[in-house]
């Protein structure tokens, strides 16, 4: 046995290792997956028998106007969560001074951190609050009424995003945070001596040292936002009149709630169809340099 | 022309005192080496010449301008530091450019600096590979280019060969002699290693918890330390020291007398001593004789080890009573050094002395007061 086990350690050690992992992932993302993609194939509630039907869930979605909402509004959150990285990273560096008193300054802009997504849905939902919200106190102090962005179909998304913006700045101002934190000082000081300073000294000396951090932060907001369903669920549970709806949100909808097994499962895929080639995309982007690096 | 002053610069971070009183005037065309222990301030006040840090007080003139609240880009030096600090996106090309063309020059200049700079360093064919393609001693060129290309009034070196293995630092040593030969800018230079000090040096300035001890040529320095600090830091192995009273004076003459009887007197001493003042004496261990038979002051000790270095031996030296202080081996042992190869045993008993003009007198403040060695001209 020891003997065995002495000879074959070098791959058996690592792939004991790997095992849990890969078993979960297996059942839990790759199982589930192909059989999200095989229900989409059928007509079913869920509980009684599936019936196959093709291609019909596709051709019924491609032409469902609330498909189209949804697409749409997922664009919204893409390109305002787009804001995220750049805006964590000004903060990071606005908060990356040696001046006393800014730990806890960083400690506060990590709140948002801490809180569940629901909790800051449900803050912003009291925040947009018509009657007795924050925003309406501070339209009040102007002598202004506040408008009732929940209840306004041209606002609702923007208004909801906001909010889920909230945290996702904190989450890249943590990333950029801990990325300034390993900047090289003699490559600072070089840039200083080569007469870099402000923007350039950003651009060419700092900004290449955060590639990394960038991409991780760019990655996970891109995933944010096409995910994004629980501070919609919170919020407006997709109203008014479907107006603030997400993919993934219909598809919970569908699903849950219509008991349109077969249908959700279509959304899905094509939810997963655009993630993934997100991904590859970005997988190859993030490998290449470590590749010509290795 | 003078190139580089400074006039008492005081640094302090928080409530450590890390340079004090620093003055330093540096000519054209010198190339200065600022040397000491770790700790002892001579990476800051590159810094702050560099502009990297700022100065509490004081003043600095580059080139005759002020430049004590300038950035580091306006004050026309460049700076070459220990882990190269290549910019790892760009290319060398990229590199070596970059201080011009953040100082907006034609593309032409830039193309010729870096080529000419390129010449120069033996870096044509790396020109358009990245830092990390490139060798430990590659790198350091790159990073010497990329001073060069700027063309600067002075050259920093913030220990530059350390990174590098044996070899490879004799070598750029040589190098970087040549270069300054070359262009005849001011270089200033800092290392932990009084081999590159002592060979690379017009003049060497030694600093000690942030201060100046001394600022000399290498052999005045080595031969007419102005204090015991000195006297320790340059030399290896490094200067045996005996603690002594000063037992008898007359005029300019002092007899010193040390543990276990023995004395020497020290004539034409720099400053009077005084009866019972309490005195270092030093000695080094090239100038320490196996034979002492002779000698103005001779002992009898017992070899504790023996090294041979191929063309020297280094014997240390148990001499019972008669210890030593602050050795190297931190021990109480003496270290001699003899410029042949000659066996000796193991606790085998030696008589070994030394002649007063070759010792060195320091009072109890480490003041050197014993009078002046010549020193050869080169």
């Amino acid at each position: 046995m020891s003997g065995f086990w002495r000879s074959h350690r070098a791959w058996m050690a690592p792939t004991l290792f790997i095992l849990p992992g890969a078993l979960l992932f297996g059942i839990v993302i790759i199982m589930a997956s192909i059989q999200t993609i095989w229900v989409s194939f059928f007509d079913w509630d869920g509980v009684g028998a599936m019936q196959w039907v093709g291609l019909a869930n596709y051709a019924q979605l491609f032409d469902d106007p609330q498909f189209y909402v949804s697409l749409r509004n997922n664009l919204i959150w893409l390109g305002l969560f787009m804001l995220a990285p750049p805006l964590g990273l000004a903060l990071a560096l606005l908060l990356n001074q040696p001046i006393r008193g800014m730990r806890v300054m960083k400690s506060l802009f990590f709140v948002p951190l801490v809180l569940a997504s629901v909790t800051v849905g449900v803050v912003f939902t009291w925040v947009y609050d018509p009657s007795f919200g924050l925003l309406s106190l501070l339209f009040g102090y102007f002598g202004a009424t506040a408008p009732a962005l929940l209840s306004d179909e041209h606002f609702v998304t923007f208004a909801v995003v906001v909010a889920a913006l909230w945290p996702q700045v904190a989450f890249c101002l943590v990333l950029f945070l801990a990325g300034l934190n390993n900047l090289s000082e003699d490559l600072i000081g070089a840039g200083r001596v080569d007469g870099a300073r402000g923007w350039p000294m950003l651009w060419h000396v700092v900004l290449p040292q955060l590639r990394e951090v960038s991409f991780i932060a760019l990655a996970v907001t891109v995933i944010g936002a096409l995910r994004s369903f629980d501070m919609v669920a919170v919020m407006t549970s997709g109203g008014p009149f479907g107006s603030s709806t997400v993919l993934a949100y219909q598809m919970y909808e569908q699903s849950i709630f219509s008991y349109r097994f077969g249908y959700g499962a279509a959304i899905a895929t094509v939810l997963f169809v655009i993630m993934a080639a997100f991904i590859a995309w970005y997988l190859r982007t993030l490998l290449k340099p470590e590749r010509e690096s290795a | 022309m003078t190139s580089v002053e400074i006039h008492d610069v005081q640094k302090h971070y928080g409530g450590f005192h890390a340079l004090k009183d620093i003055n330093l005037s540096i000519e054209e065309g010198e190339f200065v080496v600022m040397v000491g222990p770790s700790g002892c301030g001579k990476s800051t006040l590159l810094k702050t010449i560099a502009g990297l840090e700022t100065v509490t007080s004081g003043k600095m003139r580059i080139s005759g301008r002020d430049v004590t609240r300038l950035e580091p880009g306006d004050r026309g030096i460049a700076m070459v530091f220990q882990s190269y600090a290549l910019y790892p996106h760009m290319t060398v090309r990229e590199n070596m450019g970059f201080g011009l063309r953040m100082a907006k020059r034609p593309k032409a200049e830039i193309d010729a600096a870096v080529t000419r700079a390129a010449n120069i360093l033996r870096l044509e064919e790396q020109l358009e590979k990245r830092p990390k393609q490139l060798s430990g001693g590659q790198r350091q060129r790159v990073a010497i280019g990329r001073a060069i290309t700027r063309s600067p009034d002075v050259f920093l070196f913030d220990e530059p060969l350390s990174n590098l293995d044996a070899a490879l630092r004799t070598q750029m040593r040589v190098e970087l002699s040549t270069l300054h030969a070359e262009l005849g800018a001011t270089m200033i230079y800092v290392t932990h290693d009084q081999v590159e000090a002592m060979t690379m040096a017009s003049r060497i300035v030694v600093l000690n918890r942030g201060r100046i001890e001394q600022v000399g040529a290498p052999l005045e320095l080595y031969n007419n330390p102005a204090n015991l600090f000195v006297a320790g830091f340059l030399g290896a192995p490094r200067m045996n020291f005996v603690a002594g009273k000063v037992v008898e004076t007359s005029g300019r003459s002092a007899r010193v007398a040390c543990a276990g009887g023995h004395g020497v007197t020290f004539d034409e001493l720099a400053e009077p001593a005084t009866r019972g003042d309490t005195v270092t004496i030093g000695i080094r261990p090239e100038k320490l004789r196996i034979d002492g038979a002779g000698s103005d002051f001779k002992f009898a000790g017992q070899v504790r080890l023996t090294e041979y270095l191929g063309r020297e031996t280094i014997v240390y030296v148990d001499a019972g009573d008669l210890v030593t202080t602050g050795s190297d081996s931190g021990t109480g042992v003496f270290t001699v050094q003899i410029g042949d190869i000659r066996p000796f045993q193991t606790a085998a008993s030696v008589s070994i002395g030394f002649d007063a003009r070759e010792a060195y007198l320091f009072t109890a403040e480490g003041r050197t007061i014993s009078s002046p060695k010549p020193v050869a001209s080169l």
